[in-house]
């Protein structure tokens, strides 16, 4: 049984057996499940306790609305358990500001943190200082390798990069281009973000041998969405004669399509381009050409499935395991209006 | 003890004040100092008052500042939390009371940017907050839980009513960051005036620092910040924040600055000025140091007192180039003056038409009329030497001399022993008083003596014919006169006079006496006079210091009057009296010669 099954079977019986979730028929239900599959066990809450259990989900960024999702269905899985949940980053991202925000978490002795790591190296160190105060940490759409971190729970960040790379194959191969060599470029959001690294290194596994890709500019955006946009509408001006763009996130197409004429003729005119992310205004974007291919993360299983196993992991419950992937999307001209239909539009703004 | 007696003190090292230099160095030095001393005093004592002055209205200003500055900044803050009542914050309490979470996230997203857009407009705020009654709290980091019950800006607005409207500020405390913030933060009510929950704004307690830390009190003095329960919530010193201050600086004075702007002396001579900060209650009090107020005052003395020497210093040097330049033509003249007194003939170098060229100018006129004299005087020498030899010339005339022998050999041819004896005796002497060794005054008994013996002979060899006699004041007998002065007068009364009368009846009187201030001889003969006009020409003759012509004329009167005048001066000489066929009288008037 892969992690994947067993998540499915933990919301199976969650759902179909015991209408509420974690009360303790469910717990354990749950706990015998994990048992049986000698799954993690984490050691147990202290039996003293009285006051609600507090976990802190820390993203890279306030700014980024990818999150908005996961934070949803995090503070809805928070209610149902009756727990207190907390979402606080710094709000653009910023490696040395989100370490201070973990800092105040473990000041306040919250019972469980997960992190989306903007910048591995710098959060490990305060994933350790967590971990020995006490607290149950997690790492959450971007995981913190070899670190003191219970487990991530995210998209499989080389599967979602793979995926991307088979569908950047798919269409190569479909225009006839496969043996001519393609200039490509790559949007990436921060260049040491393990998460959007390991897509880059997905796609490019994937590609490697099947279709001629050169690489050509590796950009970053610190996952801000108007940079995202600014630094692709700068890079075909100055590189119109790129053929491929590879976008690890969907920052790029968060804003509206008008805000790209240059990337939009860039398209128009042949240029292919596969991004990460399904959601709705990338979604919209591209449906508008913008991309010929999407693979999307869960972010509302991300948000739902980091809390009940933090919870489990702070009651002493078991877990899956270290990794929790909560599946990709694939999106193309053939479901693109599926898609929207079922997603609902941001509207933050 | 007066300046003359002070400058005759000896200096150390035995240096006296005499010289005009050392004297006006001195005066010049001790005039400038004086005035100077004393105004360095009454300046120290002035700038002093003036500075305890000043240094109370610079804290109570420093102290204004801070206030303005801080209730600047907190309006700015009341500003920012009057947003507190947009639509998008009631809105998110609402939905964040409701439990509506999928209605909410538009909401959440939206706050997180106004806050964090609020929050990038001020460097020092920390966070921007709403918390609602539950204690859900949206702020610039995100979505968190807090205590309520611990967060005293929570109770503080939850109690008021909703007619106080004023900001509350909660002092110093640590935020979840980690940070030290104060709070500010207003109530947000609903639409029936119902409590929903706060805004709240963390401010770094840097900004206190910041308003705070660079103001100067002297160079020890400082600024610190009391809120209104009388804790520290500033202090250049972190280890005094929390603390009372009533513990810091005493309880009574404590009481005392409760007031506002009072400027009080407080233990370690501290000068201590307050004020309220009526937006939040805060007290700002100043401490500045009165010892450093000393301390500046020793440099302000220090300086006074280099300035003093200094100026002292160089005045004197002044006073020496001065003295140097004035006494230079002073010393020049010293010295030419003593050239001057070893050869007369020196004269000085004017070079200054000043008053000491103009002195010189005298000295130099002095020595002219000095020399002048002198010569004046070599000569008149000359003259009385002359006229002193032609007298004794007159003296030892041949014609005399050999009648006179002639006389002494019919006496021995005639064995009158005893007349020669007596004649050559006479001559003899005669001569010797004549010669007197050379001496050009003699006592008046050697005159008289020298005049009896040229009578006796001059009888003698005449037969007779005339009789003589003496008249003399024996108290000046021993007075000095200048010799041969009767012996002419008497030898004209014997052939002007008494030789051509009959019967032997001429009669020649010498009379001498004190007269006056003087000594007066008079030769009286009962002759044949002279004629009232020859007397009037012989006076007028002898009225004149050079006789010129009339001396061939009345020699033996003119010899003597000469003799006389240039030994004595004008006023002494001869007179002539006489009335003809009666006879003559000389007379002569001499000075006392000690």
């Amino acid at each position: 049984m892969n992690r994947r099954t067993f998540n499915l079977t933990i919301l199976g019986l969650l759902f179909l057996g015991f209408l509420n979730p974690f009360s303790n028929k469910a717990i354990n239900s749950i706990t015998a499940f994990a048992a049986s599959k000698s799954f993690k066990s984490i050691p147990n809450l202290s039996p003293s306790r009285t006051r609600p259990i507090v976990i802190a989900i820390v993203p890279k960024s306030l700014d980024n609305p990818v999150f908005v999702d996961a934070k949803e269905t995090a503070e809805l899985a928070a209610g149902k358990q009756n727990i207190i949940l907390e979402w606080v980053a710094p709000f653009k991202v910023d490696p040395d500001a989100q370490v201070k925000v973990i800092e105040g978490l473990i000041r306040r002795k919250v019972d469980g943190i997960a992190i989306s790591c903007s910048d591995p190296e710098k959060i490990r160190s305060v994933i350790a200082k967590a971990a020995a105060a006490g607290i149950k940490v997690a790492t959450i759409d971007a995981d913190c390798p070899n670190s003191k971190r219970i487990f991530y729970c995210g998209t499989d960040n080389y599967k979602a990069g793979r995926a991307c790379g088979e569908a950047m194959v798919r269409i190569i191969t479909q225009k006839g281009l496969q043996n001519k060599e393609l200039r490509t470029a790559i949007l990436t959001g921060g260049i040491k973000a393990h998460n959007l690294n390991e897509r880059i290194r997905g796609f490019k596994e994937a590609v490697a041998g099947r279709i001629s890709l050169k690489y050509e500019a590796l950009l970053a955006c610190d996952d801000d969405t108007s940079t995202g946009a600014k630094v692709v509408e700068s890079y075909i001006k100055k590189h119109p004669e790129t053929d491929v763009f590879y976008f690890t996130g969907g920052w790029a197409f968060f804003g509206p399509p008008e805000s790209m004429p240059l990337y939009q003729e860039w398209c128009n005119n042949g240029g292919i381009a596969v991004s990460m992310d399904t959601f709705y205004p990338v979604l919209q974007a591209a449906k508008k050409g913008f991309a010929k291919a999407l693979v999307g993360q869960d972010f509302k299983k991300m948000g739902e499935f980091t809390v009940n196993y933090l919870v489990c992991a702070i009651k002493g419950l078991p877990i899956p395991g270290e990794y929790i992937d909560t599946g990709l999307e694939l999106a193309d001209q053939s479901n693109f209006d599926r898609l929207l239909s079922e997603k609902k539009p941001w509207e933050m703004k | 003890m007066n300046l003359a007696k002070l400058f005759r003190l000896p200096f150390h090292g035995g240096i006296k004040l005499e010289s005009i230099r050392s004297k006006f160095i001195l005066s010049f030095s001790l005039l400038s100092i004086i005035p100077m001393i004393l105004l360095a005093l009454f300046s120290y004592q002035a700038y002093l008052g003036i500075l305890e002055r000043n240094v109370q209205a610079y804290s109570s200003e420093v102290i204004d500042r801070i206030d303005r500055s801080l209730e600047i900044y907190l309006s700015d803050l009341e500003r920012i939390l009057d947003q507190r009542g947009d639509y998008y914050n009631v809105q998110f309490i609402k939905l964040s009371l409701a439990g509506d979470i999928e209605g909410n996230r538009k909401f959440t997203f939206r706050l997180w940017e106004n806050l964090n857009s609020i929050k990038r407009l001020k460097t020092d705020l920390r966070d921007i907050s709403i918390i609602t009654l539950d204690g859900v709290a949206v702020g610039c980091y995100g979505v968190s839980h807090i205590d309520l019950s611990r967060n005293e800006l929570f109770q503080t607005l939850v109690n008021r009513t909703s007619g106080e409207g004023k900001m509350a500020i909660w002092g110093p405390h640590p935020d979840w960051l980690g940070g030290s913030v104060f709070s500010v933060g207003k109530a947000i009510r609903g639409d029936y005036d119902n409590f929903l929950g706060i805004m709240s704004i963390d401010v770094d307690v840097e900004l206190l620092e910041r308003i705070c830390r660079n103001v100067r009190l002297g160079k020890t003095g400082y600024v610190m910040l009391v809120d209104d329960n009388g804790q520290i919530i500033y202090h250049p010193k972190a280890e005094f924040v929390g603390k009372s201050l009533g513990f810091l600086m005493g309880q009574p004075l404590f009481n005392v600055w409760k007031e506002d702007f009072i400027t009080k002396f407080g233990p370690g001579n501290q000068v201590i000025t307050a004020k309220t900060l009526t937006a939040a209650n805060w007290k700002i009090i100043g401490l500045a140091n009165k010892l450093e107020l000393a301390a500046e005052m020793q440099k302000v003395a220090r300086i006074s007192l280099a300035l003093i020497f200094g100026t002292f210093a160089a005045l004197t040097l002044a006073a020496v180039f001065l003295a140097s330049l004035l006494t230079k033509p002073l010393k020049e003249l010293q010295q030419s003056m003593r050239r001057a007194s070893e050869d007369l003939n020196t004269n000085i170098a004017i070079k200054t038409n000043d008053e000491i060229g103009r002195l010189g100018q005298s000295f130099n006129q002095m020595l002219a009329r000095i020399r002048e004299l002198m010569e004046q005087s070599v000569q008149e020498q000359k003259k009385l030497r002359r006229t002193e030899m032609k007298a004794l010339q007159e003296q030892i005339k041949p014609h005399f001399i050999y009648n006179t022998l002639d006389l002494i050999i019919g006496l021995l041819e005639t064995n009158k022993n005893e007349d020669v004896i007596k004649m050559v005796e006479a001559l003899g002497a005669f001569f010797r008083i004549s010669l007197s060794h050379g001496q050009e005054f003699i006592t008046i008994r050697e005159e008289i003596e020298h005049v009896k013996n040229y009578l006796y002979i001059q009888r003698f060899r005449h037969g007779d014919k005339y009789d003589y006699t003496f008249e003399v004041d024996e108290t000046i007998l021993e007075k000095k006169t200048l010799k041969l002065v009767l012996q002419p007068l008497v030898e004209n009364a014997i052939y002007h006079g008494v030789r051509e009368l009959e019967n032997s009846s001429g009669l020649i009187t010498v009379k001498a006496f004190p007269d006056r201030d003087g000594i007066c001889f008079e030769v009286i003969d009962n002759g044949l006079g002279i004629a009232p006009e020859k007397v009037d020409d012989i006076n007028r003759c002898l009225g004149r210091a050079n006789a010129g012509e009339s001396e061939k004329l009345y020699f033996g009167l003119q010899n003597v009057n000469e003799r006389i005048m240039l030994a004595f001066g004008k006023e002494y000489g001869l007179t002539v009296e006489s009335i003809l066929g009666r006879g003559t009288k000389v007379i002569v008037y001499l000075p006392f010669i000690a």
